[in-house]
């Protein structure tokens, strides 16, 4: 009986999805299907069958299995103690269900080939002759999103009056007037009382209910019932990513996931920071993207209004099926589908703005002056420093940027055709004068059925504008602002170009005008992307499907810059550019991915449930660009490159992959108890020589539903599942043709007047390059108490990858262009824990829930191969901040450790009594441990004195509801992480006369004894990379807070709309951290830079108000 | 049998899907379309040419002569003094504070190795060129290119072995990631001979070669001063005297400075600069040499009109006789016209009074003096960025100090003949400073080249070497912090954190 209700539950489920998602599940479910697809053929079916006495429930189950087919209805609606008795040889089943429902006030329609039953109108049954004390309601019920639920039970409370919605999730009931109170239920969703009062139109919208167990999840591939799966994934819903200002969707996915970093870095528009349980690469640790089953590079073209979920996919046994992509984890996007029944049309606007109004505390005017003359003995001569101007470079550069997002999406669909349609447009200013993000996007989805074959697309296309935040000489903005004078005016006309910088006056010049920087260019940054694909799938037998579908991922960029000739000192030009510099580039690039596969499903004797997959897939990228740029010295009028204009240099490159690969995988379950699946995928890759061009990759894993067993019946345990998986999974994530060797001609030479070109090897061919291999291993723990009140989830994980690609550095002095080689060096493990745990309370007019997730992950580089003892990177300086050696966290920042200042000579020969005719050092410069005892500080001092990887990162989630208020507030935060904050080099740094911190002011001297600032000047080791840069970026952060209001339907009179919700918002309201820095998020896609700041754009706060409508 | 059937059919089908993909292993054969590949090269003699210019253009580097050269040397010879502005890494040149870790040693070394790389590219290739037809390139040609590149691994070894002492000798083109160990810096001089040998008898004449390339009497010049720096007196001497009536001193000795006069009659071997070719890589060229470098940043970092990051050190100042016209010409001072700015400004130094007239610039920071030599002030006020005046990496006027040096060392030396070299230089028709005595003693004729070399070559990164070579850089430079393990550079960490063969042990003395 139990059993019974199961199923049914899944079937009236079934019937709310759409068509394509509904055939995915049938793969998965236990379902089996008629001989014949054909709807009218199916009713057309000649049936034997024979039951008495027994009661519609079994007698309906009586008759699937006679004539194959499927019933779906409202348990409600069919009273289960009506007993029926039939008996009939070779009759039409529509004759059957006639002579069965007919007597019943069923009547039957077949919707997707499921017979759906329904109740006769009830208007029927009643005489007229009671009109007078009856009423008419009518009304629709919705789904949270705001499609219409067809056979949601409607029920007057306290009697067997009672109706359930159409097709459409409309409904009309003849009530008594002394009706109060309508009871709407539907499977999987939370029942609602709705006084009935005076009112005779309803909307009325359905929550749905925590049961989790059924939710399809999108695997590699295909679908699963999240109760089948025995991988590590990760689900970030629509609603928890809907209303956010991103430009870029991955950012909408930050802390929702366990083990799934996220780090957004740079102005709007820029590519967020991407990372799967720690590093397990010394490549590019980027996840695949899939969208919709097409592999793209970026997801900057999709906007995050279109996702219906994102699924992270972490462990080899769901990453395995992608073969030579999926070591680094696999982020799945299945975009929203058009849905059956009534029209649908959302409309989402907001509007907003987003500052920072952190600063660096520094010197003004005078105290500027006072410290140059104190600390350097220099007073700046040039005319400005004494014109009494204070100038906050912080607020020059930083500004309120606007941001409004508008988007609509129209969704519906017959029987056999679905189709949904969406636009969108987001502005983003950035906070940094300047710059900026604009995109435009479109999205068709539709699919049709046309008897065995489907057939559907889905198509977008983004027009993105971005305008970067710009550097000078290298130097980012915020550097350019800390150093500059503040004496100095930020624009002056006399000037050409119109700006102020500084001059040879005393003061050293690196700095140059921020502002200039920023405003003087025209830089326009375009792209065009399009992702799209088309399928079609065949029922060529029973249980057995043919795919074929195309997938497209084309991009182009369109980027131009113009800067106008300059001079920012007439009178001594530090920062000048005596002509107009236009620079041009285009570059366009393609994915074709072509996959055809066979799925054969089965489930022998109700218990024993096969799906198989058989795949071959072809993937082939091309990649072309055209960059130019030239020098125009007569004018600033013209951007664009002339003939005539001097130094125009032009280059084009283009470059082609190509891959294949071929997959087979099984999934077993018995009755959902024991879950077994294994795959083996094999690649092979034009990035590798011929040698070692394919490889294999496998995985298998096990899945024990432990709250299945009749041992666990009664216990409040909903859920509780132990799975493991094993495999292995790979990366070719190196440039194309790096296997072999080429020349190159990037040479020049002037020779009598004229460049000489030049040629020469570039590097070392390594046709034995072959593929990085990731061998994971994952066990996890689902837990589920109270019918899914309060779930948890434990995964522990270990990643080994070994054969690691590496551009391994070649000895210098071989003097090969390329000055490294790729070579299948070294291994990396990385392992960590991640818990997610989640309450829901949604009963009561309060609901509430709760989710955390929590994930550590530990990366060690277990080996580099023997050749080189140690990689280092993040210059700074001349030296190197980042290091990763043999058994030893990855990169670790290796530095020296600072002990305070020396206050006297006679401590400085005390740690120098190997070396005590040394000068360099003196009192007042720091104070260095000496870690090997050898009475010197040198280098050999150093130690690893901290790395970029957190401890652990975590996301809180708390949502609410109160009646027609909602409530959200998201936390997001990482603990135990390093920073290297150079910023205090500039703020404190003193090697040279720059505009300062105020701490500055605090400095060492003979009368300031200060133990932890350094005299002005001083000695060159004074900046070496030490503790002194270093900081705990440990951080917690309000990453949202919203406020929402559902206004009422009946709220303007009339019920013009299913749903409208007013809400307000706030992006990264405030920040907990011990960091001093602008912000602790910090990240780089270069993992020996990723936790150095050095003077990066700081995420800011966002406040929005937003409008959700749903018609 | 019906499962036998399924399987059957499943089978058929999947060697369907796999036609249907059209997945073939051909696919996966791409070649790459923007670069050449080797099997194709060496067939043409514009290949065999372009091979060449390839090695010339690691002299154009950040950590060569478009950048650090003119620092290192000019700071560590104290040619130039450094101004507050000056980086924390140049200062470590002034005060020898500098370790393995310093970039721009790292980039010194591998700008000299990826030119040796280059050249070896060449000269590893040579079977290959050599068997090209005569139709296709003459012998004399094949042997010119070729010698063009063991001039450029010469020189590049040489500015090598000078600083670093022993290095890793390398005279092929790797094909596997070993490394070498360090070898005798004997052994390196043994190959900068061999190689200079070869070009300077396989090398065009000057009158003949396209002005820029490594000529025979580059080739002769270069050998002298190795030989020379080897204290070989005579067989330096020897090679010199090959390029007797070859070269004549500038009338004019501010024209070896000048872009208008490059390659004049003085020249020996330049460093080429062209602004107008393009400079769009230069920051980014610290030691690879690609792209567009073709400027020096020497300009916009010595001048005091822009970012005056050295002035000329007081002691080289105070080093000039009165009446010497050099001193004008390699150096602005108060009361000289600020020739290039269209108000032909009046230039001043010490600290402006109040508000400075509109007929006046003033060198800032009350410094005494600031650079002319090299800069492009003679013709424009301001250097904006770019330099295109070329290096003189030897001139006949070092040439001439060199052989009175040879002359006045070598056993048996005429130090007439010596003090007749110097002269020489000082009856330069533009100088015209009164002769030396032909009497002076073999310690006054050394006294006296010491002089003329730091005054005819002042920041032309001279000195130190010199100082150097001569056992005099303890005394001259003690006061700057210079100590005995600084004859040498550190071999950069960089070479030994990438180089197997060369571990921290085998690091130079004190580093």
């Amino acid at each position: 009986m139990k059993k019974t209700v199961v199923k049914q539950r899944l079937l009236i489920r079934l019937m709310k999805m759409t068509l394509y998602q509904f055939l995915l599940t049938l793969i998965f479910s236990t379902v089996t299907m008629a001989n014949s697809l054909n709807g009218q053929g199916k009713l057309d079916a000649k049936v034997t069958i024979s039951v008495s006495d027994m009661n519609l429930n079994n007698a309906l189950k009586e008759l699937e299995k006679s004539a194959d087919v499927k019933f779906s209805y409202n348990s409600r609606m069919v009273s289960s103690n009506q007993k029926i008795s039939i008996k009939a040889e070779d009759e039409l089943l529509s004759t059957i269900l006639s002579r069965i429902l007919k007597p019943l006030n069923i009547k039957y329609s077949l919707i997707s080939n499921h017979i759906v039953l329904q109740k006769e109108d009830n208007k029927k049954e009643h005489n007229s002759s009671f009109s007078q004390q009856q009423k008419t309601l009518t009304g629709i019920v919705y789904d949270a999103n705001g499609v219409a639920l067809p056979g949601a039970s409607i029920l007057v409370k306290g009697s067997t009056t009672g109706t359930s919605t159409d097709f459409d999730g409309k409904f009309s009931i003849n009530v008594d007037n002394s009706a109060t109170v309508l009871i709407i239920s539907y499977i999987g969703f939370d029942t609602v009382e709705i006084p009935i009062g005076d009112k005779t139109d309803f909307k009325i919208t359905l929550n749905e209910s925590s049961q989790k167990l059924n939710e399809v999840i999108i695997i590699g591939y295909g679908t699963q019932n999240r109760a089948s799966v025995t991988g590590a994934i990760s689900t970030v819903k629509a609603e928890q990513m809907a209303a956010l200002p991103v430009a870029n969707a991955v950012e909408a996915l930050q802390g929702r996931a366990a083990g799934v970093s996220i780090v957004n870095t740079g102005g709007p528009g820029s590519e967020p920071l991407v990372n799967i349980r720690g590093f397990g690469s010394f490549n590019n640790t980027a996840p695949l993207y899939v969208v919709d089953g097409v592999i793209v590079g970026s997801l900057s073209g999709v906007n995050q209004n279109d996702i219906e979920s994102v699924n992270v996919l972490k462990d080899a046994s769901t990453t395995a099926v992608y073969g030579a992509k999926g070591s680094n984890g696999v982020i799945v996007v299945t975009t929203k589908k058009g849905t059956k029944g009534a029209i649908q049309l959302s409309l989402n606007v907001l509007t907003g703005f987003q500052n920072q109004n952190k600063r660096y505390d520094l010197l003004n005017t005078e105290q500027y002056l006072q410290y140059a003359k104190d600390a350097f003995g220099t007073i700046p001569t040039t005319p400005s420093s004494q014109s009494g101007v204070n100038t906050n470079w912080q607020d020059q550069i930083y500004q309120a940027g606007l941001v409004r997002n508008y988007d609509f999406g129209i969704s519906g669909g017959g029987e056999k055709s679905s189709v949904r349609i969406s636009g969108g447009y987001a502005e983003k200013e950035g906070i940094i004068i300047g710059t900026d993000f604009e995109r435009y996007s479109f999205r068709a989805n539709s699919d049709f059925t046309l008897g065995k074959l489907k057939i559907g697309e889905s198509m977008s296309v983004a027009f993105n504008r971005t305008r970067p935040e710009l550097d000078g000489g290298g130097r980012t903005l915020l550097e350019h602002a800390i150093k500059s004078a503040p004496y100095l005016t930020v624009y002056n006309p006399n000037n050409l170009g119109g700006f102020q910088g500084p001059n040879a006056s005393g003061d050293t010049n690196d700095a140059e005008n921020p502002v200039r920087i920023m405003k003087l260019p025209t830089v326009n940054n375009k792209s065009f992307s399009f992702i799209g694909n088309i399928f079609a799938e065949l029922e060529i037998a029973k249980d057995l499907k043919f795919k074929t579908q195309v997938g497209v991922d084309y991009y182009s960029t369109n980027n131009s810059r113009f800067t106008p000739s300059f001079n920012d000192d007439s009178l001594g030009a530090t920062h000048t550019q005596n002509f107009a510099t236009i620079d041009k580039g285009t570059s366009f690039g393609q994915n074709i991915i072509f996959t055809n596969s066979l799925t054969y499903d089965k489930t022998f004797a109700n218990v024993h449930n096969f799906q198989f997959l058989l795949l071959a897939e072809k993937i082939q990228s091309k990649f072309n660009s055209l960059n130019a740029t030239s020098r125009n010295p007569i004018s600033n009028d013209i951007d664009n490159i002339l003939g005539s204009n001097q130094q125009i240099a032009a280059t084009s490159s283009s470059n082609e992959y190509n891959k294949i690969g071929y997959l087979a995988r099984l999934n077993y379950d018995f009755n959902n108890k024991y879950i077994a699946s294994a795959s083996i995928r094999r690649d092979g890759s034009s990035r590798f020589g011929a040698n070692e061009r394919y490889g294999w990759f496998y995985s298998g894993s096990l899945g024990w539903n432990i709250a299945k067993e009749d041992f666990m019946v009664d216990s409040d345990f909903s859920t509780l599942k132990l799975r493991g998986s094993y495999g292995i999974s790979g990366n070719d994530n190196i440039p194309n043709y790096a296997y072999s060797a080429v020349l190159t001609s990037d040479f020049l030479y002037p020779i009598d007047g004229e460049g000489a070109a030049g040629t020469t090897a570039n590097g070392l061919a390594n046709p034995n390059l072959k593929w990085e291999q990731s061998e994971q291993l994952n066990i996890g723990l689902d837990i589920g108490l109270f019918k899914e009140k309060l779930t948890a989830a434990v995964e522990y994980y270990v990643n080994k990858s070994d054969d690691l690609l590496l551009n391994v550095p070649l000895p210098t002095s071989l003097g090969v262009n390329s000055g490294s080689q790729y070579r299948n060096v070294g291994s990396v493990e990385s392992k960590g824990f991640e818990v997610t745990i989640g309450y829901n309370d949604y009963e009561g007019d309060f609901k509430w829930a709760a989710n955390l997730n929590f994930g550590t992950s530990k990366s060690e580089a277990k080996s580099l191969g023997g050749t080189v003892t140690e990689l280092l990177g993040g210059d700074f300086e001349g030296e190197s901040i980042t290091r990763i050696t043999e058994g030893q966290t990855l990169y670790h920042y290796y530095g020296l450790v600072m002990d305070g200042i020396y206050q006297n000579q006679a401590e400085v020969n005390a740690v120098f009594t190997a070396n005590p005719s040394q000068t360099t050092v003196t009192p007042g410069d720091i104070r260095y441990k000496d870690l090997n005892n050898d009475g010197n500080i040198t280098n050999a001092d150093k130690t690893i004195i901290g790395d970029a990887l957190p401890d652990f990162t975590y996301g809180l989630n708390l949502d609410a509801s109160y009646k027609n208020w909602d409530f959200n507030m998201f936390f997001t935060g990482l603990q135990g992480r390093d920073l290297i904050n150079t910023n205090i080099y500039d703020l404190e740094g003193m090697s040279r006369l720059f505009n300062s911190g105020v701490n500055v002011m605090d400095r060492w001297t003979p009368t300031n004894p200060s133990n932890s600032i350094p005299k002005a000047g001083g000695a060159p080791q004074n900046t070496s990379i030490s503790t002194r840069y270093l900081e705990d970026g440990s951080f917690t952060r309000l990453k949202n807070l919203s406020i929402g209001y559902t206004l009422p339907s009946e709220v303007f009179g009339q019920n013009y709309f299913s749903k409208c919700r007013i809400y307000i918002s706030g992006q990264n309201l405030f920040t907990i951290t011990d960091y001093s820095g602008l912000d602790p998020e910090i990240g780089n896609s270069n993992g020996f830079q990723s936790g150095i700041d050095r003077g990066a754009f700081p995420q800011p706060k966002t406040y929005l108000v937003g409008l959700q409508l749903t018609f | 049998m019906k499962t036998n059937k399924i399987i059957l059919l499943f089978f058929s089908i999947l060697t369907a899907l796999t036609t249907i993909t059209a997945c073939s292993d051909n696919d996966l054969n791409l070649v790459d379309p923007t670069n050449l590949s080797p099997e194709s090269f060496f067939k043409t003699e514009p290949q065999v040419q372009s091979s060449v210019n390839a090695a010339y253009a690691n002299l154009q580097t950040i950590g060569l002569f478009s950048r650090a050269y003119f620092f290192m040397y000019d700071l560590m010879g104290v040619d130039a003094s450094g101004n507050p502005q000056l980086e924390a890494d140049k200062v470590q040149y002034a005060n020898f504070s500098f370790d393995s870790n310093h970039a721009n040693i790292g980039d010194y070394w591998e700008s000299c190795y990826r030119g040796i790389n280059k050249a070896n590219f060449v000269i590893d290739n040579s079977n290959i060129i050599n068997a090209l037809p005569d139709a296709t390139i003459s012998l004399e040609k094949k042997n010119k290119y070729i010698s063009e590149a063991k001039f450029l691994r010469a020189l590049y070894y040489f500015l090598l072995v000078n600083r670093f002492g022993d290095i890793p000798l390398i005279t092929k083109v790797p094909t596997t990631s070993e490394g070498y160990p360090r070898s005798p810096k004997q052994e390196v001089y043994d190959l900068i001979i061999s190689d200079l040998k070869t070009a300077s008898t396989d090398l065009l004449d000057k009158d003949v070669e396209q002005k820029g390339r490594a000529t025979k009497q580059a080739a002769i010049a270069l050998l002298g001063k190795v030989y020379l720096y080897l204290e070989q007196y005579d067989l330096a001497l020897a090679e010199f005297n090959k390029l007797n009536g070859k070269f004549t001193l500038e009338p004019n000795y501010f024209d070896n400075f000048k872009e208008e006069t490059e390659h004049g009659r003085e020249s020996i071997f330049e460093i080429g600069y062209e602004e107008t070719l393009g400079t769009g890589t230069l920051w980014n060229s610290g030691f690879t040499g690609a792209g567009q470098n073709e400027a020096t940043l020497r300009g916009q970092e010595y001048g005091f009109n822009n970012w005056f990051n050295t002035y000329p050190a007081p002691g080289l100042l105070a080093d000039y006789e009165t009446g010497d016209s050099r001193f004008e010409d390699s150096f602005y001072t108060d009361g000289d016209i600020f020739e290039g700015d269209v108000n032909q400004r009046i230039i001043r130094t010490g600290t402006p009074p109040g508000p400075v007239p509109s007929t006046e610039i003033y060198i800032p920071l009350a410094r005494p003096a600031a650079w002319r030599k090299y800069q492009n002030y003679y013709k424009r006020a301001n250097e904006n960025g770019n330099s295109s005046i070329n290096f003189k990496y030897i001139r006949y006027a070092d040439v001439l100090l060199m052989m009175a040096e040879c002359e006045s060392l070598r056993p048996g030396g005429d130090q007439a003949t010596a003090i007749s070299y110097i002269n020489q230089v000082r009856q330069r028709p533009s100088v015209m400073l009164p002769t030396l005595p032909l009497t002076l003693t073999k310690t006054e004729v050394f006294d006296a080249i010491m002089h003329e070399r730091r005054v005819e070559l002042a920041g032309e990164q001279s000195r130190f070497s010199d100082l150097i070579r001569w056992g005099k850089a303890e005394t001259v430079l003690a006061s700057q912090g210079f100590a005995p393990k600084n004859k040498l550079w550190p071999i950069p960490a960089r070479e030994i954190s990438s180089n197997p063969a060369i571990s921290e042990t085998d690091q130079n003395q004190g580093y």
